[in-house]
């Protein structure tokens, strides 16, 4: 069937960046890995409608940042077709400023936490960000400020000089 | 570093996003089975037959015979029905509708496969051709009453953009494509030339789920997110339609929310608005109800029982069915069952009469069988091929008595 076969192309050639973008969003390789495929599988079902009229990674992106916002992510979880190996943190983030920035964003909700993915890691305009995540412009703005005010904050509490949490 | 936070941000997320598993070779695979065993369960609880029924599922793929519509992944193939429940078979789809139905060449004379896209009117059905899957390189017009073909016009596209949402009104046909950063609307007149662009004041950022000719403009919602908009016939000012921000073209003038496509299994169409009139109509979803699919004026689903149901959109004159319309139905009536053994083809009936035909699909020796699926935002034509001959159903001759 062709539209299968175009369809595993676009998995086959953009799987890795929807992982790291899950990543991203979620900060663990499972979330990420679930995100990826649970938004893959709906892509898939909506494929004949989606691949021709629109974009389909950013289809498939925007579905991973709602549902990882939304309450079905916390209800629900199927299983995962494959174990993802984790990627010891510190061969990535080094230094200890960058790796207690990261965890620092573990404590956010969210919200707050996709809509500075989506501003810093996808570099999205904040019009976009509200689009993605189905909220208003001022909501984009509110969770940017106080998720970058919370982030200030829990590193102001951490010394530079703390050791490497691995 | 809280100055440069902004910054730090951009560099630690990027650079820890590196530490993301790496997907397996197989995940292509590994998705599309998920999918299909998903839409078997979603099969599985429409079908909802006699309770003795049992639901097993052939493993077979149903290719899609509509260009841009979800496509039932899966065929189910139902156990019969115990001997009393059996339905009788019924007649084939050109005998029980004979003013409806037309078969028709696939081919042109060249070879080229024909592939139906509208009516343009009551006798000519507006066919396009593909350079590769879904990428129309031309548009012909083929008047039913003589069997002619015309070429209207060639299209061509750059690689990866694709020509969609075609319409029809005012003597010329319109279509999208949609490219990276924007979309672009199309006309051609019926009567034959070369495609000319539809300008606008302000670019089209998102593509559209649907066009349609209203008087002197051309009306169309946002595929994502929803939204409606006119621009005039020879292009001008994109004008949302007020009162419509989130809504999607169901029927004009009926606008509605959310749309077809409900990733979450929320009900499609349940609230509507008429952009003439100003009417508003919410259909009753009753606690329990699930897939539920509303036209204009009907829903379709399944209800917290498990059993299919028809209803009005105020809830009146509900009924059960045997089978539910997983798109919803055509033209508020119109959908398509599932035949019994032995035959296990397609029927479409007609909810309004109670009629029903056999479109004459059978499954192929390895269980795979084209499935056609009327939906609520498709126009009158029902189409599929059927032994190298295509099929035209125009819904829009069903009597109704």
């Amino acid at each position: 069937m062709e539209d299968d076969s175009r369809f595993t192309e676009f998995v086959a050639e953009r799987a890795n960046a929807l992982l790291r973008y899950g990543y991203a969003l979620s900060g663990n390789p499972h979330d990420a890995a679930d995100l990826t495929q649970e938004a893959l599988v709906r892509l898939h079902r909506a494929w004949p409608r989606v691949r021709g009229k629109e974009d389909p990674e950013r289809y498939t992106k925007v579905i991973m940042a709602r549902l990882h916002i939304s309450v079905w992510r916390r209800r629900r979880r199927e299983q995962l077709a494959w174990a993802p190996p984790e990627t010891p943190l510190h061969d990535v983030l080094p230094s200890d400023g960058d790796q207690e920035l990261w965890q620092a964003l573990e404590g956010l909700p969210r919200k707050q936490r996709a809509v500075l993915v989506l501003r810093f890691y996808e570099q999205l305009p904040d019009a976009e960000i509200a689009g993605v995540l189905g909220i208003s412009q001022g909501t984009v703005r509110s969770h940017a400020s106080l998720g970058l005010a919370r982030l200030r904050a829990a590193i102001a509490h951490h010394s530079p000089a703390k050791g490497n949490a691995s | 570093m809280s100055k440069d936070l902004e910054n730090d941000l951009t560099r630690v997320i990027g650079r820890a996003a590196e530490s993301a598993p790496q997907a397996p070779s197989d995940l292509p695979t590994q998705v599309m089975g998920r999918s299909r065993r998903r839409r078997t369960r979603t099969l599985a609880s429409v079908t909802a037959l006699a309770a003795s029924a049992v639901v097993v599922v052939a493993g077979g793929v149903a290719l899609s015979v509509r260009g841009l519509q979800e496509a039932p992944q899966v065929a189910v193939e139902p156990a019969p029905a115990p001997s009393a429940e059996r339905d009788t078979m019924p007649g084939p789809v050109e005998q029980v509708w004979p003013d409806a139905v037309r078969k028709i060449p696939a081919k042109l004379p060249e070879g080229r496969k024909l592939r139906p896209v509208i009516f343009l009117d009551d006798r000519t059905l507006l066919m396009q051709t593909w350079a590769s899957h879904e990428k129309a390189d031309a548009l012909y017009a083929y008047e039913l009453d003589t069997d002619l073909t015309r070429k209207i016009t060639d299209i061509r596209t750059p690689k990866g953009v694709f020509a969609s949402a075609f319409t029809a009104g005012a003597g010329r046909i319109f279509w999208q494509t949609i490219e990276d950063t924007r979309t672009r609307l199309w006309s051609v007149p019926v009567a034959g030339g070369e495609p000319a662009a539809v300008p606008t004041d302000t670019p089209i950022r998102q593509g559209a789920d649907k066009l349609t000719v209203t008087g002197d403009r051309l009306a169309f919602s946002a595929f994502r997110g929803g939204g409606v908009f006119t621009v005039p016939l020879d292009g001008g000012a994109v004008t949302p339609v007020e009162n419509a921000g989130r809504h999607h073209i169901l029927s004009w003038p009926w606008v509605g929310t959310p749309g077809e496509y409900t990733p979450d299994e929320e009900p499609s169409f349940e609230e509507l608005y008429n952009v003439e009139t100003g009417e508003l109509s919410k259909a009753l979803v009753r606690p329990g109800d699930r897939y539920v699919r509303c036209g204009v004026t009907t829903c379709v689903g399944v209800n917290a029982a498990g059993k299919p149901f028809f209803r009005l959109r105020d809830g009146s004159q509900e009924r059960e069915l045997r089978e539910s319309a997983l798109h919803g139905l055509s033209q508020d009536r119109f959908m398509t069952v599932r035949l019994p053994r032995p035959a296990q083809g397609e029927a479409l009936v007609d909810l309004v009469t109670g009629k029903s035909g056999d479109l004459g699909l059978r499954p192929d020796a390895k269980g795979q069988m084209v499935s056609v699926q009327p939906g609520i935002t498709n126009d009158r034509l029902v189409w599929y091929e059927l032994k190298d001959k295509l099929v035209i159903i125009d819904l829009a001759r069903i009597a109704s008595s």
